[in-house]
């Protein structure tokens, strides 16, 4: 019997059932390549996250991966350009110039990027390669700018890095606080299922500086000024204690550190929150009433809330806000912080970090080392290596000499990219392996050509920590080669070979060295996969916290953090505060989704200002703007709206052309070093007006 | 509580439709309306059974189970009305759906292989303005899953059902295209559609191989 489309697999040769490569929902795919191209793509109706729907990128999205623009062979650099190479040649390259650094100044002066974009198993390879092939913790991912506040801060309140539960929790809450993440275009899938939700009762409040399309939906919407989440949080749990909306029985059996975040919550009456965060203050009560009187209510969050100076205690703010309400460890209680990509989750378990190996154990802990040293007969450093941001530095220092760049453009999507070019012009020696060329692969000395996600095999790890199968739909182009391929025989030609001959292997032993993942095989994944942590026996865990807290005493953790300035503020030179995000039509750099026909649906980006800023300003919709920040300056035509509060204006970050990055600067959350995207202050200009089309009258015949 | 699917017993819970009683049980029954990530829609009266008791045949994807209930999926009358709804819906058509389709698929479940009834057709309607999304409207027999998928799925409130009758045809905003409405190009509503009348452009491309009908 047909039921939904499944007739439409019949209309191509064959159906390759995979996860979604795009953002972190994880949407289960059925792929259907003819020929050797992807013919469509359609959604799993089984698919957990997804259950039969999908948005525009991860259905449409594929034609990337035949575009004539695609790596097909290695190239060396050969003065301005490159020449085309042979594997053997890239690698005798790379192993040449590595060795040679290593012998001249140590092997902490080589780093790598692992990419949240790749596999479990493509991840795990690549940070094996640094620490036991080159030597070094120098090891991280693009989580470092996106959620590494988010990880951070659950580790610290309640054990895991990852979501308390599932979205599945959307369906089953009454109510939900949405705060700083445009669902509907960054996670439109799972957009779409908050929004569902919000349309059959559950009472919503969105909490974002700009009127996202789901605030239309919401009980009500809360416009704080960007950088004041904290204030926000401290508010809510504020009116949650004084009107005696607590959990007592949880708090007392459950937690510790109440009595202290109490004293500190005093410090925060709305009136007062008002004052710092614009939010009037009944609207800061009836959040709270709305949250801490439902039976079960979500916490979810993005990038709004981590990208800032102090987003790791906002995060740890609101589990105390869940804690406190008793609104964690059961099915519609749960913290979702919805996550960038589509493995950034997994990147960071597999131990794609500089001070952690997989399971967020850190380098430092002797029994963890010994075990991997075992496993893999080399000696490794206990020493934590460099983050992104201080990679740069180090480069620019002139310490570090190196750096293989997997899967990750830098010098679009990292924060002040004026000192990023700066740091890839000052090494000795860029390797970079991607699918295309980016503005980070112009500096590169060997480029090494991969494979997209609908070429290679191995797992993501979705926002619920739900591991799922990916599976090769089509071959790689010409020469390139899957990225596990790559990284293993490099491996091997730097004289550690790991012995892992496919990315099943490469699973087995991420279950055999990781606590976490122990139950874990390709044939459990099935598939609809498993929420970490898996137990020998293969049973998962979806909720997270039901009886305890993943620490030695089983306690959740409550920390008093006040609410701090961001790191930029307005001023009279920059009167205005720049935010960054997503739009739904393109993804982070835009190097697929604008090789694709998306491009069509949206080919070129915009500012986004209030009509009052712009009246002042004397700017008309579709004007030419300059935008100036401390950092940088760029160029951008002007959208007038009132979705974006007065002070604030908005643009995205997926086309190189406008360089919004080189306006970010180097301000980064406390904790994690994660960059401030979201508080950027900028003066915006009208440009001189520009030449006129209009040709000029002539006289009439 | 226990229901009687063709002679054997089967349990289900409370509030479980007859059709996803038969089809949880590993019965069939065609639909043409009924998609399961829609709420039931009872409107093209192809899900058909014979209840023991119950007047006339029922449909099954707006019935609800009710204790000791005696279903026949091979009821006569109900099949014969059921493959009477899928020839008028073919009547209307210019062509035959093409074979991946759900209507093709359901009128072969059908035993239904052409037509009884003549007169007019609908008149070749081509939309193809959006990058990967096509209307072909005169494959559009009006059961509204497409506009069902795009509230209930997406929630992009997007398309509609425009005039009356024959007439009735699917459209994007006030008839506007895709592009200039609401639509998010999500595609939920090319992947429900179960004739090709909103069809993602490459799967039209096959359609067309198959039929001999494009240009």
């Amino acid at each position: 019997m047909v039921q939904g489309n499944k007739a439409m697999s019949k209309a191509t040769e064959s159906t390759v059932s995979t996860t979604c490569g795009y953002c972190g929902v994880g949407c289960r795919l059925e792929v259907h390549p003819e020929n050797g191209v992807i013919a469509s793509i359609s959604p799993a109706m089984d698919g957990p996250a997804n259950k039969g729907h999908t948005c525009l990128k991860g259905r449409f999205a594929h034609q990337f991966t035949r575009s004539d623009e695609r790596l097909t062979t290695p190239l060396i650099r050969e003065g301005d350009g490159f020449r085309e190479a042979t594997w053997d040649e890239a690698f005798e390259r790379i192993v040449s110039e590595f060795t040679r650094i290593k012998s001249d100044h140590g092997p902490d002066a080589i780093a790598g990027l692992a990419s949240s974009r790749a596999t479990n198993e493509d991840c795990w390879a690549m940070q094996r390669l640094m620490r036991a092939a080159v030597g070094t913790n120098n090891i991280d991912n693009c989580s470092r700018v996106c959620h590494s506040p988010t990880s951070f801060a659950l580790r610290r309140c309640f054990g895991y890095s990852g979501a308390s539960g599932t979205f599945n929790d959307i369906e089953a809450a009454d109510a939900a606080i949405l705060i700083g993440a445009n669902a509907t275009d960054g996670h439109p899938v799972v957009g779409a299922r908050i929004k569902q939700a919000a349309i059959n009762g559950m009472k919503l409040v969105t909490v974002d500086p700009r009127r996202i399309e789901l605030a239309d939906y919401a009980e009500l919407h809360c416009s704080m000024r960007p950088g004041t989440n904290a204030a926000v949080i401290l508010g809510l749990a504020n009116v949650v204690m004084t009107e005696g909306l607590t959990d007592e029985k949880f708090i007392a059996e459950r937690t510790e550190g109440y009595e202290e975040f109490a004293a500190l919550l005093a410090e925060y009456p709305p009136e007062e929150v008002e004052r710092i965060t614009g939010i009037p203050a009944d609207d800061i009560r009836t959040t709270a009433r709305i949250y801490a009187t439902a039976e079960n209510a979500c916490l979810i969050w993005g990038l709004g809330v981590t990208e800032q100076r102090y987003g790791s205690e906002v995060v740890q703010l609101m589990c105390g806000l869940a804690m406190m309400t008793g609104k964690v460890g059961r099915l519609g209680s749960a913290l979702l912080p919805l996550r960038g990509q589509n493995n950034v989750q997994g990147s960071s378990d597999m131990g794609a970090l500089p001070d952690t190996y997989s399971g967020y154990r850190p380098v430092s802990d002797e029994a963890v080392a010994t075990m991997f040293e075992e496993r893999w007969g080399v000696g490794l450093s206990r020493e934590k290596g460099l983050t992104i941001p201080k990679m740069f530095d180090a480069a620019v220092a002139g310490e570090l000499k190196s750096m293989f760049i997997f899967g990750e453009d830098v010098a679009q999507t990292d924060p002040n990219t004026t000192h990023v070019i700066h740091a890839l012009e000052s090494l000795e020696f860029l390797v970079c392996q991607d699918i295309f060329m980016t503005e980070t692969t112009k500096y590169a000395d060997v480029i090494l050509p991969a494979s997209a996600f609908l070429e290679k095999e191995g797992t993501f790890i979705n926002a619920e920590r739900r591991i799922q199968h990916v599976a090769a739909a089509i071959d790689p182009p010409g020469d390139a080669r899957t990225d596990f391929e790559i990284l293993t025989s490099l491996s091997a030609a730097l004289g550690h070979e790991m012995n892992l001959a496919t990315p099943e292997a490469a699973m087995e032993e991420i279950a055999a060295l990781t606590p976490e993942f122990t139950g874990v095989t390709y044939e459990r994944l099935g598939r609809e996969g498993l929420c970490w942590p898996v137990e020998a026996d293969g049973s998962d865990a979806p909720i997270l916290y039901e009886e305890k807290f993943h620490h030695p005493n089983g306690l959740g953790s409550f920390n008093a953090l006040p609410y701090r300035e961001p790191g930029e503020v307005a001023d009279e030179e920059f009167p205005l505060i720049l935010i960054t995000g997503r739009r739904l039509q393109h993804y982070n750099a835009g190097t697929m989704t604008r090789r694709t026909r998306n491009i069509e649906l949206m080919e070129s980006d915009w500012l986004e200002i209030h009509p009052e800023d712009a009246e002042r300003l004397w700017i008309n919709e579709g004007d030419l703007v300059a935008v100036r920040s401390h950092h940088g300056r760029i160029e951008i035509p002007v959208r007038i709206t009132d979705r974006i509060e007065k002070g604030n204006v908005f643009t995205a970050f997926h086309f190189p052309e406008l360089r919004t990055n080189l306006l970010v600067g180097d301000s980064v959350e406390v904790n994690t070093g994660c960059p401030e995207y979201k508080v950027v202050a900028v003066d915006v200009r009208a440009m001189s007006e520009a030449p006129s089309d209009t040709p000029a009258l002539v006289a009439a015949d | 509580m226990q229901v009687m699917i063709d002679g054997n017993a089967v349990e289900v819970e409370p509030g479980t439709t007859l059709l996803e009683a038969i089809r949880g049980s590993g019965g069939e029954v065609a639909s043409l309306c009924y998609d399961e990530r829609l709420d039931p829609f009872g409107a093209c009266r192809v899900c058909m059974v014979g209840v023991e008791g119950a007047p006339g045949p029922l449909p099954s994807c707006t019935t609800l189970c009710r204790e000791g209930m005696e279903i026949s999926t091979t009821d006569e009358t109900a099949l014969r009305v059921a493959g009477a709804v899928v020839e008028l819906v073919l009547s209307e058509l210019p062509e035959a759906p093409g074979e991946h389709t759900e209507l093709a698929a359901v009128a072969k479940q059908l035993n239904v292989t052409k037509t009884r009834w003549t007169g007019a057709v609908h008149e070749k309607d081509e939309d193809l303005r959006h990058p990967y999304l096509a209307f072909r409207h005169e494959l559009c027999i009006s059961c509204g899953r497409c506009v069902r998928a795009c509230d209930e799925v997406q929630g992009a409130f997007a398309l509609t059902v425009t005039g009356r009758g024959f007439s009735s045809n699917v459209a994007a905003g006030v008839d506007s295209g895709f592009a200039e409405s609401s639509c998010v190009s999500c595609g939920a509503c090319a992947d429900t559609c179960p004739t090709d009348a909103i069809v993602e452009l490459r799967l039209l491309e096959l359609a067309i191989e198959q039929n001999g009908s494009g240009k």
